[in-house]
């Protein structure tokens, strides 16, 4: 990045961050001619993010990421693998891969496939009420990564390298294009536990703080658990708003005696404002309890339907990246008893996920909204302790939906047995640089530099799959 | 803490000399790499303004540009500017005040190395707990206090900076010093599935030597050497080849806990606690047995009973370990049987790495015997080689010796950006090309070069800063800032805003709560018992504290050259919610209840100062219907105890 605009932005960030555009105006104009050059009213951006336009006509606005942390297999879902039955048991040619673990032979899958929708998509028994939206999935079925650790894996599939000294995916992209909503962050994080790693996976670490993932445990729906400090105790109506108006008159008298030209002392009480309308704005956003009963019946019970529905809350109100993991540990992470498993596993989710795309698509949001589906990495093939699956990195399967991709579309092709992947493969680098072309962003020019070089989430990397396009 | 003190290293500065004939060579090396400028005092006009030789070079400056410096700020804001800067709390009075007296007083409150110590924390990615599959981090305290004990005794800087990367190989030093070696120790470890063939477990322990070369390079010599991993640098004079001869260092040691007493004493704790171990190991299978035993208590009893008797019978049992390192070359190996990785760690011994071409520990080309930096090269004109077992001792050596000027910039740098808001150079972590050019490179050199003459003394360095004119001005100058908008010429002081650390400490500190015991271990932050000063607030690298998350404080899992300051509704909504305000509100209010003047003790308290008369009216009217803590709530949040002008 240009050195020059970095600068600029470093004084954005200090003295505007969070502010809706009529407050950062009225303090550019306090600022008077020392800093308001050009450069520092491009760096403001719309809604504070670096970018002041798109690098394209944005297809998506915003991102709600399902994440299924454990890893799924794709054969059970979206990739049928008939030769899975023929070779049950053997090891042929092609499913001979190295795994982590010691391994088996491959292990069938049983589940049935059927055609759905116009385009046809083969999907299994698992996810009946899913394949209704057939035609709004765009299945990836050639996803690979790097490293058959869960560690390793989540930090690339979220930041962008194996190590845990970079950014988020989320917090480039809150940084990037800011954020719709002034009285919410840009970037949330749910989940009902803690994936494994747990905080470094949102992190914003050289990007300023206010791009990290707020993370929101809502296994308990009570908005003033998920949110820290949202709601004075002790408080009783008034009381608090008395305070402000005091704590208000005292801090622009305090500025005012100092010249009225420090613009952090006028951020800083917008900033107490904001944190005041938030705790209303915050609370209801995070309010399951105001939908109406045919909404909370449509996404079903659990954490998961829970989670699915304030990722629509979220999304509903301008939040720009929205992630839900499955839940805590890593509950997808099928070593034994796969079958029993996933089924379960596969009941849990399929309701809700049926019931948040047609709920987006309803709201008119699913056009401008991309939902993305998928693991850290996938499965074997082949069986581990007789009836489960180890890690696999060679080849997975993850779906996008909405947000100006192709609807009912198979992209690339795992092998025969669903083990590694053979056509168009499409690594995690080339997954985030689709999704960042989607959100309208050139993954090679959205940097930032720290520690003597550019840094960007696809690091060196990264081709954007244009055949999934809509 | 160590009871002697290192005899001061001699100081040999190497001086260029201005307008005398200087090596060409060393004029066409970027700034950062040449030898210290020697500079006149700078002559000026108003040769009354001048405090100290710092002033001179800022007025020569401000003069050129026409600009006037502020006027000096007055005696209740420099007290409280200089409490807080120096010792990180509010003044208690302000009777009778002299700087450079409150100066030398501060100095001497052992608080000084509490606040200090936190900023080289930032830098070395300190944590108190590191991922759950390593040894014990149990002890990594006894590194933080070591630091804040350091900057009390003003140990000079280069002993410092050695005991950090090698009191254990140093004559100098015992085992008790050895938790210095936290800054090594504490390093963040990636995870190793062995389980995975060599040629990825290889890759992680590179990124592992990456980031202690990238701490290194950045923190005490302000170059992003990380960068030359995979080629040569592209702005900077580093090469591949230097990357690799000082990864040989990381790649010869191993993170380990080191006992703190002698080896004598040390052997037999070393094998009581492995006797122990395999008890423990016992009474644990004993324990999940089925079915359960009958005689199960017995059993245990007697187990119990052996393990006691051990203890009792080995002097120093419970010794306390250092978060450390041993001298230890690594190999990671494939597995003989199976598949899968050993790390095979040959103690005692150092190893040198071959060059990764673009990086990659699988397409290895030439060995590359460790040594310094090549630009840097030692008295005989070659880098320093580095040949007693890791070189630990030597690369700190070199750093001190062979790398001087640069050396002591980097640390003079930080210095100055801590008191006054912004570097001389504003990348404190970047002195290479791609960093920000010194806005006064004479000042640097000659305050660098000073600072050497004066024993390496941190303590000498705060004294020449905070009693210059320059920092002594006052920070509400609306006249200077059409002239100086960005503050480059330092024609007024910066208005700083309170870290975490000082704000929370002020909290509880003018609420009459601050627990002030120093040193020990952590305590969770989020405690409603924890009024100990922030510093000692359990930091986990893998789940940072959520109150430190969005208060700007640094991620702990790399070097942090300068905080962020960002200003968020999170924030506020701690401070209008949050349980810190609310309870100590409550302990102000019960401190002050009854005096005669409420509203005068908040503001004597909290700003050492008179209410305005509108003040005293707002606050009189509020009191009417609420209660004393509603209006400490309100102060207590309020921007004047924020930002120190």
């Amino acid at each position: 990045m240009n050195r020059f605009l970095r600068d600029e932005l470093d004084i954005d960030d200090l003295l505007f961050m969070d502010l809706p555009p009529i407050t950062r105006r009225s303090a550019l104009a306090s600022i008077g001619g020392g800093l308001g050059s050009l450069g520092m009213i491009s760096a403001l951006g719309q809604n504070g993010g670096i970018l002041t336009k798109p690098h394209f006509a944005p297809r998506a606005k915003r991102v709600i990421h399902l994440f299924m942390n454990g890893g799924p297999f794709g054969p059970d879902f979206f990739d049928p693998k008939p030769s899975l039955t023929k070779y049950a048991g053997q090891r042929p040619e092609g499913a001979d891969l190295r795994t982590e673990r010691p391994t088996g032979g491959l292990m069938e899958v049983s589940y049935k496939y059927a055609n759905h929708g116009q385009s046809g998509l083969s999907i299994s028994e698992l996810l009946p009420m899913t394949a209704k939206h057939a035609d709004d999935l765009c299945i990836l079925r050639s996803c690979y990564t790097d490293n058959p650790n869960h560690g390793p894996a989540l930090l690339l599939m979220n930041n962008g390298t194996m190590t845990p000294r970079v950014p988020s995916m989320g917090a480039w992209t809150s940084y990037g294009l800011g954020n719709e909503n002034a009285d919410l962050p840009g970037y949330v994080v749910l989940c009902p536990g803690k994936p494994v790693r747990f905080s470094i996976l949102w992190n914003s670490a050289f990007l300023p703080a206010k791009h990290a993932g707020l993370y929101v445990n809502h296994s308990n729906l009570d908005p003033n658990s998920m949110i820290p400090w949202l709601k004075d105790p002790a408080g009783k109506p008034g009381e608090q708003r008395k305070r402000l108006d005091l704590m208000q008159l005292l801090n622009r008298e305090h500025a005012k005696v100092r010249g009225g030209t420090d613009p952090r002392l006028e951020g800083r009480i917008e900033a107490m404002e904001t944190a005041y309308r938030m705790q209303f704005s915050a609370h209801d956003a995070f309010d399951v309890n105001q939908e109406n009963a045919a909404t909370r019946e449509a996404y079903g019970e659990g954490h998961f339907a829970n989670g699915c529905l304030l990722a629509r809350r979220m999304a509903e109100r301008g939040v720009r990246f929205t992630q839900v993991y499955y839940g805590n540990g890593q509950p997808w992470d099928t070593h034994s008893g796969h079958d029993k498993k996933t089924r379960a596993l596969a009941k849990d989710i399929d309701r809700p996920i049926a019931a948040l795309l047609e709920d987006l698509k309803q709201r008119g949001m699913l056009e401008d909204t991309l939902v993305v589906w998928g693991g850290e990495f996938g499965r074997t093939p082949v069986s581990e302790n007789a009836d489960g699956r180890d890690h696999n990195p060679h080849g997975f399967c993850m779906w996008m939906a909405g947000g100006g991709v192709k609807g009912g579309y198979a992209y690339g092709a795992s092998d025969e047995f669903g083990f590694k992947a053979v056509d168009k493969p499409m690594h995690v680098h080339d997954l985030h640089a689709t999704i960042l072309h989607l959100l309208g962003v050139d993954h090679e020019r959205l940097t930032y530099e720290h520690a003597g070089r550019d840094y960007r989430l696809t690091d060196v990397h990264g081709v954007v799959a244009k055949d999934i396009l809509a | 803490m160590q009871k002697f003190r290192l005899a001061c290293v001699t100081v040999i500065v190497v001086f260029l000399t201005a307008g005398t004939a200087v090596a060409k060579d060393e004029k066409e090396r970027p700034w950062a790499f040449r030898p210290l400028l020697k500079s006149d005092v700078p002559s000026v006009k108003n040769t009354s303004w001048p405090k100290k030789r710092i002033d001179y070079f800022i007025l020569a400056e401000l003069e050129k540009a026409d600009v006037k410096p502020s006027p000096k700020a007055d005696e209740r804001i420099l007290a409280r500017r200089l409490n807080f800067d120096l010792i990180g709390l509010p003044p208690t009075e302000i009777e009778n005040f002299s700087a450079d007296a409150e100066i030398e007083k501060l100095l001497g409150n052992p608080q000084y190395g509490e606040r200090w110590a936190r900023h080289w924390l930032d830098l070395t990615r300190y944590t108190d707990t590191t991922a759950s599959w390593l040894n014990s981090t149990a002890g990594a305290w006894r590194y933080r206090d070591w630091v804040i004990d350091a900057l009390n005794v003003d140990m000079p800087y280069p002993d410092f900076v050695k005991r950090q990367l090698a009191t254990d190989l140093m004559s100098e030093t015992g085992p008790e010093d050895s938790v210095a070696l936290g800054f090594l120790g504490l390093s963040p470890m990636y995870w190793k599935e062995l389980q995975l063939p060599p040629e990825i477990i290889k890759t992680t322990v590179a990124d592992e030597w990456e980031e202690r070369v990238d701490a290194l390079g950045r923190t005490f010599l302000g170059l992003t050497l990380a960068c030359a991993r995979c080629h040569d640098h592209k702005s900077d004079p580093i090469t591949a080849a230097d990357y690799y001869a000082l990864a040989g260092v990381f790649a010869s040691v191993k993170i380990t806990d080191r006992p703190m007493m002698s080896e004598d004493l040390w052997l037999p704790v070393k094998s009581a606690r492995q006797k122990v171990a395999v008890i423990d190991k016992k009474v644990a299978a004993l324990k999940k047995k089925k079915p359960k035993p009958e005689n199960l208590d017995e059993q245990l009893a007697v187990f119990t009973a052996e393990i006691a008797a051990m203890k009792k019978a080995t002097p120093h049992y419970d010794m306390p370990m250092a978060n450390g390192v041993v001298e230890a070359a690594l190999f990671v190996k494939a597995k003989e049987k199976g598949h899968g990785t050993n790390l095979e760690f040959q103690e005692g011994k150092g190893r040198d790495l071959e060059l990764q071409k673009r990086g990659d520990p699988n397409d290895v080309g030439d060995v590359v015997p460790r040594r310094f930096l090549s630009v840097f090269p030692s008295e005989n004109g070659e880098p320093r080689r580095f040949e007693k077992g890791s070189g630990r001792l030597e690369l700190a050596e070199a750093l001190i010796e062979d790398s001087e000027p640069l050396f002591a910039r980097v640390i003079v740098n930080r210095v100055w950006k801590q008191h006054f808001g912004r570097g001389l150079v504003d990348t404190p972590s970047d002195f290479g090309k791609m960093g920000d050019k010194p806005t006064h490179p004479e000042l640097l050199d000659d305050l660098a070069a000073r600072f050497m003459q004066n024993g390496w003394s941190l303590k000498w360095l705060h004294r020449e800063i905070l009693g210059s004119a320059t920092w002594q001005q006052t920070s509400v100058a609306p006249g200077s800032e059409a002239a100086d908008s960005d503050n480059r010429l330092y024609s007024r002081m910066n208005r700083l805003r309170l870290d975490i650390e000082s704000w929370r400490d002020s909290v509880l500190a003018v609420a009459g709560s601050l627990d002030s015991k120093i040193g020990g271990e952590p305590m969770d932050l989020n405690s409603d018992k924890n009024n100990r000063r922030t510093l000692y607030g359990k930091i986990n690298r893998r789940d940072l504290n959520k109150i430190l998350q969005i208060h700007d404080f640094p991620d702990p899992t790399a070097h942090s050259p300068k905080r962020a300051e960002t200003i968020s509704p999170l924030q506020s909504l701690f401070a209008i919610n949050g349980p810190l305000v609310q309870s100590q509100s409550e302990a102000f209010a019960k401190q002050i209840k009854g005096d005669v003047d409420v509203i005068s003790r908040a503001y004597e308290l909290l700003f050492q100062r008179e209410p305005s008369a509108m003040e005293r009216e707002v606050g009189g009217e509020f009191l009417k219907e609420a209660t004393l803590a509603d209006y400490a709530r309100v102060l207590l949040a309020s921007n004047e105890f924020l930002y120190v002008d």
